[in-house]
């Protein structure tokens, strides 16, 4: 707590706004050995990726069987990375304070959106153009007239737009940020600073602009994030295989997406913790929120799950039994349930305990599950889908359904497709590093704000903590 | 046992606090006193003890029958009676799975109600001094000890400001 | 919460416990008129009983019509009191407090209203219900099937209606000592008294209801979000008729049954606001809140129901494509779609982005029987247009007439809920007594330059 660490000697006073402000742009101004440790680490880890996708295109882009993998770990960061942001823009909504040291750690990963995008791009060749009379979320009324590379075309506009509003988003929140380290530093940090801070002088003017920017560009986020999930999860995936109607699908995916971006949060959290020396604000209250959050949102990962399955399991019809087949129970079943067991097992079975849900370690080793979790379970998602026969291959009607002997055995990753799974965790991690060299990882203003709101008094024989609610 | 009780009544909560220090000063146990309100106020503000409570253990408890009656009851329903409908197992687990589910929250639940009556000490048969103007507003410090005791907690409570005390 | 009042004891006792302690003068005149209505329904279904099935406007196709239609409404409304109560509880919302109570009395009488609405009504017969729900072989050792949605049903409805109900008589502990401590007469001190088990207000006491509310909250969610995913399945895991076989249906429902139930109980406000004379206790900040809380909920149920759609017509099928021109382009069913689709979000929702609007009461009661108009026309028009176009032989489509029968006993549940609410005022109070004093012992400042921002005391 605040007054636990002003009451050390030879500690600056972390309960003063002076004291909050030197102690964060002292931490975001020096890296230490261990940081470089790591870059060099996930720099390398990224240069496999980058060898394992060479190999990968010497393939070509028309057989999308083989690039499963790829679009897997595509799927894996829009979930995880991408969703992140979410544990900001939810709490800024619901005017929690708890969110203050953690928020602009979330919005740092809009960011890594942007390496995503990147990623996307080969995407686009390796799925195929509408011609081959599969079914798409841009029918129009009349199939025949539909351009045929509509999928493409509105996923990356999609796709674009999210990256935009977090970029825009991070920007508008680090206004103050970067006045501060305009005014404090020197050196190439003090001239991006000055370039980027647009004149921040902190008029009320300027702090009521940001404070409605960020709202807006908060809902616009989140919409646009949904959009995304409901784009890439349908014409990306489901429409890959004939006969998979589910409804529900677009929320599943978006609804992982929350989970996993809740649970690389914590995990972000923990290192920052560990190995940024934010010991002073993020605290046990962030952990265990947090941690509250991710156990509802494992959850509902199994409801939406369950819903799903229960329509499909009941009726029998022959193109959703070749759906559970392919993606459940058939060559899959081992990735399955590791997904189930990680996502959903291990954090209802260990989160229901006190000691390990308000602890500071326990969330983030849960977090860790649901990770690993999300990873398979997008593995399972999509190396299956997109080693389905193409639709005009005999095995498939493309007016029918998948037939249940068109399920092969599953695809296993070769070493193109292990370079490529190392190298986009590696380069996502690598560039969220490199950018809290440039932007604080802790939020500077929205920690000085909270010493406004935060009271400290005794109540009769008891110390109590007074919050202030902000209009 | 001839236990008795006395009940002083007091308009605000630092004269309340005030009391228990100083029943507590002359050497009555934290058994023989507690402080009654009519509304909940912040752990501590009278000096209190944190109440230990177990009530953690009874969720579990419950949730544990509730799912065994749920398998046996699934099981057992369907085994007596085999009839396949819809190309579906006979012991399938998705729907077991729901009725299981049911019978888990249900037994979860019921225990825990039984476990917040038990844990608060309820039903109480031995109401004690005790005063209507508690759900008022007033702050009541109620202490239950032997007969000849009880004279000195009068003593004490008067001297620290009680506005009234009454025997139970 | 902005403003906030600090009350006397005496006061909020005096105030909340006018409607139990003594009676408005509208109430004997509300009940005999709600009474009437309810006996009408029961009339009604006497002569069903003894006429058979028939009466009612059902027959091949349209099996299911009002009854069922209003099962999933009274489910839907049952909703609220959870999420009120417990959601609004686990995230520390404050405004909650003058609500919970009158939520949480308004499920358990909107369960028992389903309960009459269907299960216990519409099936052919009535008396032998039990026999095929209850585990037990009353005849010829024939038990029930757990493989159907309907065994599914009871198993959730009862669980929800027990925990519902549990969970008002712990909540209403407190309140019930002060009954006790204010009652005159003969037999009422002595009822209260043994209900409220002898509470006394120690701090164990106190911590345990602080516990309970949560505990109890977090495993009733669970069961809530289950008892409408399970009646859902009622109609989605048939393959027969089209328009159900959805993988969507269950959040769909859910997220229905939140708008309509948190409307419902936007309308229980006002009305507690007008009846009792409550103003001082229910204020604009409450409607503000609910009214804000409505336009997210309703916002998410449109985008379920525009998946719903997009999904539908996602597969190109014949007979889907039939269904869902019969729902939105033929007579009677345009009209009620397009009826449907304003009174549920179109008119509301833009209404609700203005806080000019959203601290109106008069405003709030009126979008929030829209809302509930159109949200009970959503389940009329995902069942009766199904079941119209359930079979691919056009020669057996049919429509639908609800009789005078059907009628009455769709007005009865609603008398139901309603003469519930009355009788339960009459007996504990509506708004819960300790809740509105533990709000206002938590309540303090937070002084900032010249503002002064309220704040709540975080143990």
């Amino acid at each position: 707590m605040a007054s636990e660490s002003a009451a050390q000697p030879g500690k600056l006073a972390l309960d003063t706004p002076v004291g909050v402000i030197r102690d964060l742009l002292g931490k975001y101004q020096k890296t230490g050995d261990a940081y470089w440790r790591a870059v060099a680490l996930f720099g390398v880890l990224f240069a496999l990726g980058i060898i394992g996708f060479i190999m990968r295109l010497s393939d070509g882009v028309s057989d999308k069987a083989v690039w499963g993998y790829y679009a897997a770990m595509f799927a894996f960061i829009l979930t995880t990375a991408q969703a992140a942001p979410m544990v900001a823009i939810a709490t800024r909504l619901t005017k929690a304070h708890w969110r203050r040291p953690i928020s602009r750690a979330a919005e740092l990963w809009t960011i890594v959106g942007l390496f995503n995008l990147i990623l996307f791009i080969p995407l686009l060749w390796v799925l195929p153009s509408l011609e081959d009379g599969r079914r798409s979320l841009w029918f129009f009324g009349n199939v025949d007239d539909i351009p045929i590379y509509s999928p493409h075309i509105w996923a990356t506009l999609a796709l674009v737009f999210l990256v935009i509003a977090g970029l825009m988003m991070l920007w508008v929140s680090c206004l103050p940020d970067l006045a501060t380290i305009r005014d404090n530093s020197s050196g190439w940090r003090q001239r991006w600073a000055k370039r980027l801070a647009f004149q921040w002088r902190g008029t009320s003017a300027q702090w009521n602009m940001q404070h409605h920017r960020l709202g807006i560009l908060g809902a616009f986020y989140f919409m646009m994030l949904v959009f995304v999930h409901f784009l890439i999860s349908v014409d990306f995936l489901m429409a890959l295989v004939p006969g998979w109607i589910d409804a529900l699908f677009p929320a599943t995916h978006a609804a992982n997406a929350l989970q996993a971006g809740a649970a690389t949060m914590l995990l972000t959290l923990f290192f920052l913790r560990q190995f940024g020396g934010y010991k002073d604000y993020i605290t046990l209250d962030q952990m265990w929120l947090l941690g509250k959050i991710l156990f509802a949102l494992s959850l509902l990962w199994f409801w939406f799950w369950f819903s799903s399955f229960i329509i499909l399991w009941y009726g029998k019809r022959p193109n959703e039994q070749a759906v559970l087949e392919l993606l459940m129970i058939g060559p899959y079943l081992p990735v399955f349930m590791a997904a189930f067991i990680l996502n959903f097992l291990v954090p209802l079975f260990t989160m229901i305990w006190n000691p390990l849900r308000k602890s500071l370690w326990g969330p983030p080793l849960i977090a860790t599950s649901v990770i690993i979790g999300t990873f398979f379970d997008r593995i399972r998602l999509y190396v299956a889908t997109y080693t389905v026969p193409g639709i005009g291959d005999p095995a498939v009607d493309k007016h029918g359904a998948l037939a249940m002997d068109a399920i092969t055995k599953a695809n296993l990753p070769d070493l193109a497709d292990i370079f490529i799974i190392v190298g986009v965790i590696g380069g996502s991690i690598l560039v969220f590093l490199l950018a809290t060299r440039i932007i604080p990882s802790v939020s500077i203003w929205e920690q000085r704000e909270l010493l406004l709101y935060k009271v400290h008094k005794p109540f009769h024989r008891t110390e109590v903590m007074v919050l202030g609610k902000r209009d | 046992m001839n236990q008795r009780s006395l009940l002083g009544l007091f308009t605000d909560e630092d004269t309340a606090a005030d009391a228990l220090d100083a029943l507590q000063a002359e050497g009555y146990g934290t058994k023989e006193y507690e402080v009654l309100t009519g509304t909940p106020y912040p752990e501590g503000t009278f000096g209190e003890a944190e109440p230990i409570h177990k009530l953690f253990r009874w969720p579990l408890i419950g949730a544990a029958c509730g799912f065994i009656i749920g398998l046996i009851l699934t099981t057992g329903t369907q085994i007596a009676y085999p009839l396949v409908t819809g190309g579906k197992p006979i012991l399938g687990i998705p729907p077991m799975a729901i009725i299981m589910y049911e019978g888990t929250m249900l037994g979860a639940i019921l225990f825990t109600v039984v476990g917040i009556i038990f844990e608060s000490r309820l039903p109480r048969l031995f109401m004690g001094a005790y005063d209507t103007r508690i759900t008022e507003g007033y702050i009541g410090v109620a202490v239950t000890t032997d007969e000849e005791r009880l004279g000195k907690a009068e003593e004490v409570l008067r001297r620290v400001g009680a506005e009234d005390i009454t025997r139970g | 919460m902005q403003d906030h009042i600090q009350i006397d004891h005496k006061d909020i006792n005096r105030d909340l416990l006018s409607g139990v302690l003594g009676t408005p003068s509208w109430w004997l005149g509300a009940v005999v008129f709600l009474t009437l209505v309810f006996l009408a329904g029961i009339g009604a279904f006497g002569y069903m009983l003894n006429k058979g099935i028939g009466v009612t406007g059902l027959n091949r196709p349209i099996m299911w019509g009002f009854f069922m239609t209003n099962f999933v409404f009274w489910i839907g409304i049952s909703h609220a009191g959870i999420m009120i109560s417990a959601i609004l509880r686990l995230t520390q919302a404050e405004w909650r407090r003058p609500i919970t109570r009158a939520a949480e009395v308004m499920t358990v009488f909107s369960l028992m209203a389903a309960l009459m609405a269907a299960p216990l009504v519409h099936v052919g017969r009535p008396w032998r219900a039990a026999l095929w729900v209850f585990p037990y072989d009353f005849a010829r050792g024939v038990w029930p099937n757990i493989r159907s949605p309907f065994i599914w049903d009871p198993s959730a409805v009862m669980t929800y209606l027990t925990a519902s109900s549990l969970f008002v008589f712990v909540a209403l502990l407190p309140d019930l000592a002060v009954i006790r401590d204010r009652a005159t007469g003969k037999w009422a001190p002595k009822i209260y008294s043994a209900l409220c088990m002898g509470w006394r207000g120690t701090p164990r006491q106190w911590k345990l209801q602080a516990l309970a509310g949560i505990l109890l909250s977090a495993l009733v969610l669970p069961v809530f979000v289950s008892v409408h995913s399970i009646v859902s399945w009622d109609f989605a895991v048939n393959i027969g008729v089209e328009g159900w076989h959805s993988t969507i249906f269950a959040p769909y429902f859910i997220i229905g049954a939140i708008h309509s139930g948190v409307s419902a109980v936007a309308m229980l406000m006002a009305v507690m606001v007008w009846l009792w004379k409550l103003d001082k206790y229910i204020r604009p900040d409450h409607f503000d809140a609910i009214g804000r809380l409505l336009i997210v909920v309703a916002t998410t149920w449109f985008f379920f129901f525009f998946l719903e759609w997009v999904f539908a017509l996602y597969t190109l099928e014949g007979p889907e494509l039939a269904l869902r021109e019969l729902q939105v382009f033929q007579w009677p069913y345009i009209f009620l779609f397009i009826l449907f689709l304003m009174t549920a979000y179109f008119i509301p929702v833009p209404l609700w982005l203005f806080k000019k609007v959203r601290r109106s009461i008069p405003l709030m009661f009126f979008t929030t029987v829209l809302v509930n108009v159109g949200m009970w026309l959503e389940r009329f028009l995902i069942i009766i247009p199904g079941m119209a176009r359930k079979t691919p032989l056009t020669f057996d489509w049919g429509t639908y007439h609800p009789s005078l029968v059907e009628i009455l006993m769709v007005a009865s549940t609603f008398a139901w809920v309603a003469l519930g609410m009355l009788l339960f005022s009459k007996v504990f109070p509506l708004i819960p007594i300790f809740d509105i004093k533990e709000g206002m012992v938590f309540r303090d400042e937070v002084k900032i330059g010249r503002r002064t921002i309220p704040a709540s005391i975080r143990e």
